[in-house]
């Protein structure tokens, strides 16, 4: 029996279609992986079955839900079946959850007002429900004294408190690093095995792989093909799933590691402390032309600030950082985690290159023949930070950098933010920098696949607290 | 996921286009006004005390037989003209120490703060009291001391704003790539306080302006006979009932400059 079927959904905006036509149904106990890039159409696709488009943005088509026929151009028609037919489970736990209010209470709350059940029966209920999901003894917990993993489950349970059968889960993971998103799509495979149904929007492809069932890609409102999810990686059969798959990292081709250079860097001994609990102690390594230093970690060990240290805008507990003699002082320089944040963003981006390349003795010619090469429009260079993509805003930024002539590239997280085509892009044209322009770079990255694939050696900290018992110095690179 | 919630706003252009023309239409009466209709605001003629309006007075006289036409036209150019000065002074300063103490953090950054917070703990008039006793001319104490009490104002928007903004990873990169505090201020710190530094400036003038008519009317401001926005409604205030308009003019002419100034100030998205 089919959970829910959608026919034939289409969004538009005023005449514009931002959707075309997609249908899908989801069966008990097997997923649905709606699979697609930023500005696809795939997070309409979820809000069009569930109702809450914005007012701005007219659905049509019909949505069977058991028994019932529900038209999507009547939004109102879905109210009555959140919670309890239909749950959607938040892109970000903890902003979902009230910070004001205990966990158990948030469970409770929802079997007691979804679900109708009187107050001592509700609490028992969440009670079960926390148990069920391993968080016995975190009832009286406020989000903030939850893990992230933790407030994850918390917001499973409440949403699952109405005893909905269908889960959505609009991009799960995002933010996550490889161990909790592992950790997450397993807790929503385990939902499933009580012969519910479940959609999972993403564009996470170790995601997609992991959550298994049957996968629709989407690609600027069009579905570009549909299957099973297995064969579907295994085999695409059009372009763009092919070019999809091929970005992911795992199936990236293991960089070749070039001859070591001059040391453009030598770190010794470095630590670092961050509101007086020790990041890291004693680590060394050194860095030569065209090397790229992959650092690896869970989050808040101080990868950043290692790096932060390495520039020298943070100012280490132990240890020094030496720099190759004769280097200018803008030999050093930052790839930021997100774009738009590291551009003045009251200044058109033309100008900014501009003043960039005058300060350091450049031409205008310079930037454009840095363009096409980094495959920019000159179009972009009239634009603000905000009106330009994330992809496209970071070639801009290491089209910045390139004009500095830079010798080392502390990249943080370069491509977290972005899309698994533009990530490769981008990772490629990093690679491309250190090869052609003889500069070392250190790559912060959650992705261990990315790292393998990149990466001459790897840095791997630990969390802060095992790491003060650690004392053997760790040491990386070749130190010739 | 739940629908979105429009929250109304006056459309922001046409707010600040109403505030600009009563701003504008004031100071078109202060400046061309007297042009048209010469005269001058300090000739009394007792006969013609409370008179009705004529061609030499097109507002009325006033209880000493003051044409207060030219008086107010008069009062109108003196308390912006302080005003103005008062906040371009204020403005400049808390500008400089702002971003001083958001640059520098420590010592310098705590001394101003103190003396930042010391200021604001003494009532804004007081402090301007203060200063008009020990400043020799009315009108330079007044500048004095309303550039003492508004500074602050300045200062704590520019100190906050500045501090985000050179901890942003935008500074960062500049710094990196090499430009220096200059290029840092104009091209990221200016742009982020200037819009709340108009907002700032428009209520400080309004602020101001009130300040001088309030001292006024309690005799402790301007000094007859000179014609202020205060001291004419103070003055006129016993004959109410014989010259109502004559009362009114000053009451109407600070009310809409304030409304204009306010509405200038209040459009601003910031």
């Amino acid at each position: 029996m089919t959970l829910l079927r959608a026919e034939n959904i289409t969004v538009s905006e005023g005449d514009t279609p931002i959707l075309h036509p997609v249908s899908l149904h989801l069966d008990p106990g097997e997923p649905l992986v709606v699979l697609g890039e930023t500005g696809s159409g795939k997070s309409l696709l979820a809000q069009a079955i569930m109702g809450t488009l914005p007012k701005d943005l007219s659905p049509k088509g019909r949505v069977v839900l058991g028994d019932r026929l529900l038209d999507a151009a009547r939004p109102a028609g879905f109210r009555p079946l959140w919670g309890r037919e239909i749950a959607v489970l938040p892109q970000e736990p903890w902003l979902s959850l009230d910070p004001l209010m205990r966990a158990g209470a948030q469970v409770s709350e929802a079997h007691r007002l979804v679900r109708g059940l009187g107050a001592a029966e509700a609490r028992a209920q969440a009670q079960e429900d926390l148990a069920r999901l391993g968080l016995s003894g975190a009832e009286d917990r406020y989000p903030h004294q939850l893990s992230g993993g933790m407030a994850q489950r918390v917001a499973i349970a409440a949403a699952r408190a109405g005893g909905a059968r269908i889960v959505i889960a609009d991009e799960p993971t995002k933010g996550l690093d490889a161990a909790r998103r592992d950790e997450v799509a397993d807790l929503l495979l385990a939902e499933l095995a009580h012969g519910g149904g479940l959609l999972v929007i993403t564009h996470d492809l170790a995601l997609a792989r992991r959550i298994g069932g049957r996968i629709i890609i989407l690609r600027e409102g069009k579905v570009v093909e549909a299957g099973v999810t297995r064969s579907v990686m295994a085999a695409p059969a059009k372009e763009y799933s092919r070019e999809l798959i091929a970005a992911d990292p795992e199936t990236w081709a293991v960089r070749r590691k070039p001859p070591a250079f001059a040391a453009v860097l030598t770190a010794t001994g470095l630590a670092a402390e961050r509101g007086g609990n020790q990041l890291f102690s004693d680590i060394s390594f050194d860095l030569s032309e065209g090397r790229i230093l992959g650092v690896t970690g869970p989050s808040g060990c101080g990868k950043s600030t290692l790096g932060d240290v390495v520039l020298g805008l943070v100012r280490p507990a132990a240890g020094r950082v030496e720099r190759a003699p004769g280097l200018p002082p803008t030999a050093f320089q930052k790839l930021y985690q997100d774009p738009v944040a590291a551009f003045p963003r009251h200044r058109t981006l033309g100008r900014t290159l501009a003043d960039v390349a005058r300060h350091h003795g450049q031409t205008q010619c310079q930037i454009d023949a840095l363009m096409p090469r980094l495959g920019l429009a000159p179009v972009l260079l009239s634009r603000k930070p905000g009106a330009v993509s994330g992809g496209e805003l970071q070639r801009l930024a290491l089209l910045r950098l390139l004009l500095v002539r830079p010798k080392f590239i502390f990249a943080d997280e370069p491509t977290s933010r972005l899309d698994p085509i533009t990530q490769k892009q981008v990772i490629g044209l990093l690679t491309e920098t250190a090869e052609g322009e003889g500069c070392a770079i250190m790559l912060v990255s959650h992705d261990a696949a990315l790292v393998g694939a990149t990466v001459d050696h790897v840095l791997s900290l630990a969390a802060p607290q095992k790491h003060t018992e650690l004392n053997a110095p760790i040491v990386a690179g070749a130190l010739q | 996921m739940s629908d979105a919630v429009v929250v109304p706003r006056p459309a922001g252009r046409a707010v600040r286009l109403a505030g600009a023309t009563l701003v504008a239409a004031v100071l078109a009466f202060a400046l061309i006004g007297p042009l048209i209709v010469p005269g001058d605001p300090f000739a009394q003629s007792l006969m013609q005390a409370l008179g009705a309006a004529d061609a030499t007075a097109p507002l009325g006289y006033d209880h000493l037989g003051r044409s207060i036409f030219h008086r107010l036209a008069h009062a109108l150019r003196l308390s912006p003209v302080i005003a103005v000065a008062a906040v371009l002074t204020a403005g400049a300063a808390g500008l400089v120490l702002g971003t001083l103490a958001a640059a520098r953090g420590g010592w310098v950054d705590r001394i101003l703060t103190i003396l930042a917070d010391a200021l604001l703990a003494l009532p804004g008039l007081l402090l301007v009291l203060i200063v008009l006793a020990i400043v020799p001319g009315t009108a330079l104490g007044f500048w004095a001391g309303l550039s003492l009490v508004l500074w602050i104002e300045f200062f704590r928007l520019t100190r906050a704003a500045t501090r985000d903004t050179l901890a942003s990873p935008a500074v960062e990169a500049s710094r990196l790539l090499g430009f220096g505090p200059v290029y840092v201020f104009r091209t990221h710190i200016w742009p982020e306080i200037a819009p709340m530094m108009l907002t700032a400036a428009a209520f400080g003038t309004a602020t101001a302006i009130m300040a001088i008519a309030a001292l006024g009317f309690v005799h402790v401001g301007m000094r007859a006979p000179t014609a202020e926005l205060g001291l004419m409604m103070v003055e006129l205030l016993p004959y109410w009932r014989e010259a109502p308009l004559a009362l009114l003019s000053p009451v109407v002419a600070t009310f809409v400059l304030l409304l204009g100034l306010t509405l200038l100030a209040g459009s601003r998205e910031t």
